[in-house]
């Protein structure tokens, strides 16, 4: 009789032990709004936003990749139909030698624009076209807060807060308020940053990723053994910040820069979620 | 009284049969007249057997040996006899035999072919699973053989990634003439023909979680001077792939 008792209680402690830090964000946030004073969780919610400038221009090819391109053009060209300008090409180079064999009567030519003549303007116009440069201003210098830098690059941003006593590097939060959800909270975030300048688009209403971690022991108070993070992620569309804003306190940067500024493990869990190609 | 030269006319292998039996041949057994309890007890006769021997008429007993003999190999005596009683392939449902030939119940029914005109689906937007309904992927640029390639790639990204696809279509192509204003004089001259080709890959049962990373996919792997557009699929994107009906519109504007 006492060993099926122990059996059964020892049972329920694992249980229970297991509820105690649990992952899913539903019945967490269900808990904190049910009880808002001084519910069981000792965890602080905070919504982070991982805001996102995609890329301007596309990636240099590889020689690998180049080769592949230029094979599949050749395929493409010689599997293709003539266009309309490919079949008066043709026709005209015919007519030029009729004319040439001196057996061909001389016709009104109707055309005015051979082939020819439009396809050398052509060449002339594309020559004046300069394209932009790739390697701005900004790289050259390595101005990391400019948003005009790595174009072919994702680039995020990131903040430096105070976190206790010190200055930490880290992707805009904000603490969790009852009665909004989370991805609200992260636009909170936005709006704060920039005064309403930074204009992005949330893709989702899901987190793409999370961070725990936990006070330590000096500021440890009753009631808040650590804090949670969630992030969210959103698309700039347009918006920088104003130069107003003192420098030192923002950068944007690329996923190898991050190592720069991120705490190790934080780094770990922000590197699960960015996506690049 | 009991006559042994018939079986031996019908049946030639009937001696054996009746000397492989545990009882004497019929021209050994005693006269009838005494009856057959006395004198068969000791023996274990099949009771056709017995009716057979109780038979007094010739005939008949010619019948019953021929009966006797087919009903012990299995086949339908009547037939082969040329019996009296002509017949019938008749199943009744007592025997075993009934519903012999039925198929029609393993065969599924087939459903009506359905005539022109496709009737839309709609799924659910948004319900308890959080899944978004169909949603219409246009690719748009000025290049063919680049959107077609892309869109390829879309469908089998949707293919690896479990993502059914409802359609892969592709739009009428839209051609729009560039005019310059000449150097010298006011004409304008064709400069350029440009034709937009649009590629839509239809998609359904997205889940919301996973919508995030799959748009986001898509929009970093988008090639030069292709366009995104995600919409969800409504009834006016699914009537302007038909033709414009002139006559039809010229009818109702007579009407109203």
């Amino acid at each position: 009789m006492a060993a099926p008792t122990r059996r059964t209680v020892l049972g329920l402690a694992r249980c229970w032990r297991r509820f105690e830090s649990p992952w899913s964000l539903g019945s967490r946030s269900l808990t904190l709004a049910a009880a808002p004073s001084n519910s069981a969780s000792p965890w602080r919610l905070l919504g982070a936003l991982c805001l996102q400038r995609p890329p301007l221009v596309s990636k240099q090819l590889t020689p690998m990749q180049e080769e592949m391109a230029a094979l599949l053009q050749q395929m493409e060209i010689e599997r293709s139909l003539y266009s309309d300008h490919e079949l008066r090409a043709l026709d005209e180079a015919e007519q030029l030698e009729k004319k040439k064999s001196d057996l061909y009567e001389e016709k009104d030519e109707k055309n005015i624009l051979l082939v020819q003549d439009l396809e050398d303007m052509w060449e002339q116009k594309f020559l004046q076209f300069k394209p932009g440069a790739r390697i701005t201003d900004a790289d050259v210098k390595n101005d990391r807060s400019s948003l005009h830098r790595k174009l072919d690059r994702n680039l995020i941003l990131l903040v430096k807060d105070k976190l206790g006593d010190q200055d930490v590097w880290m992707l805009p939060q904000a603490e969790w308020q009852p009665g909004e959800t989370l991805r609200q909270t992260a636009e909170r975030t936005l709006a704060t940053l920039s005064e309403n300048n930074l204009e992005a688009k949330f893709l989702g209403n899901a987190p793409c990723g999370h961070y725990k971690f936990k006070f330590p022991q000096a500021v440890r108070a009753e009631g808040s053994l650590g804090a949670k993070i969630f992030f969210f992620k959103a698309l700039l569309l347009t918006g920088d910040f104003s130069p107003a804003v003192e420098k030192g306190r923002h950068v944007w940067a690329s996923k190898e820069e991050l190592g720069d500024y991120l705490k190790p493990k934080y780094l770990a869990q922000v590197r699960r979620f960015l996506l690049d190609l | 009284t009991v006559a042994c030269q018939p079986s031996l006319s019908i049946e030639f292998s009937r001696q054996e049969y009746w000397s492989g039996l545990p009882f004497p041949s019929p021209g050994d057994l005693p006269d009838r007249k005494e009856g057959p309890s006395k004198d068969f007890q000791g023996l274990k006769l099949p009771l056709l057997l017995w009716q057979v021997l109780c038979l007094k008429n010739d005939t008949i007993f010619k019948q019953a040996f021929s009966l006797l003999r087919f009903r012990t190999s299995g086949e339908n005596p009547v037939y082969s006899a040329g019996g009296i009683l002509l017949t019938t392939s008749r199943h009744y449902r007592s025997k075993p035999t009934h519903g012999i030939g039925r198929y029609k119940h393993l065969v599924k029914p087939e459903e009506p072919k359905k005539k022109k005109g496709k009737v839309e689906i709609r799924a659910i937007n948004v319900g308890t699973d959080y899944e978004y309904g169909t949603l219409n992927i246009h690719l748009i640029a000025y290049d063919m053989a680049l959107t077609e390639s892309y869109a390829q790639y879309v469908h089998n990204l949707c293919n690896h990634l479990s993502i059914k696809v409802e359609e892969s279509y592709a739009m009428p192509t839209k051609t729009m003439e560039v005019l310059q204003l000449q150097d010298q004089g006011n004409k304008m001259l064709l400069d350029s023909v440009l034709t937009t080709h649009e590629r839509v890959v239809q998609i359904s049962g997205l889940n919301a979680t996973f919508a995030e990373i799959f748009l986001e996919i898509i929009q970093s792997n988008l090639p030069e001077g292709v366009k995104l557009s995600v919409r969800e699929h409504t009834e006016e994107d699914f009537k302007g792939r038909f033709k414009a009906r002139p006559e039809l519109e010229e009818l109702l504007a007579k009407l109203n």
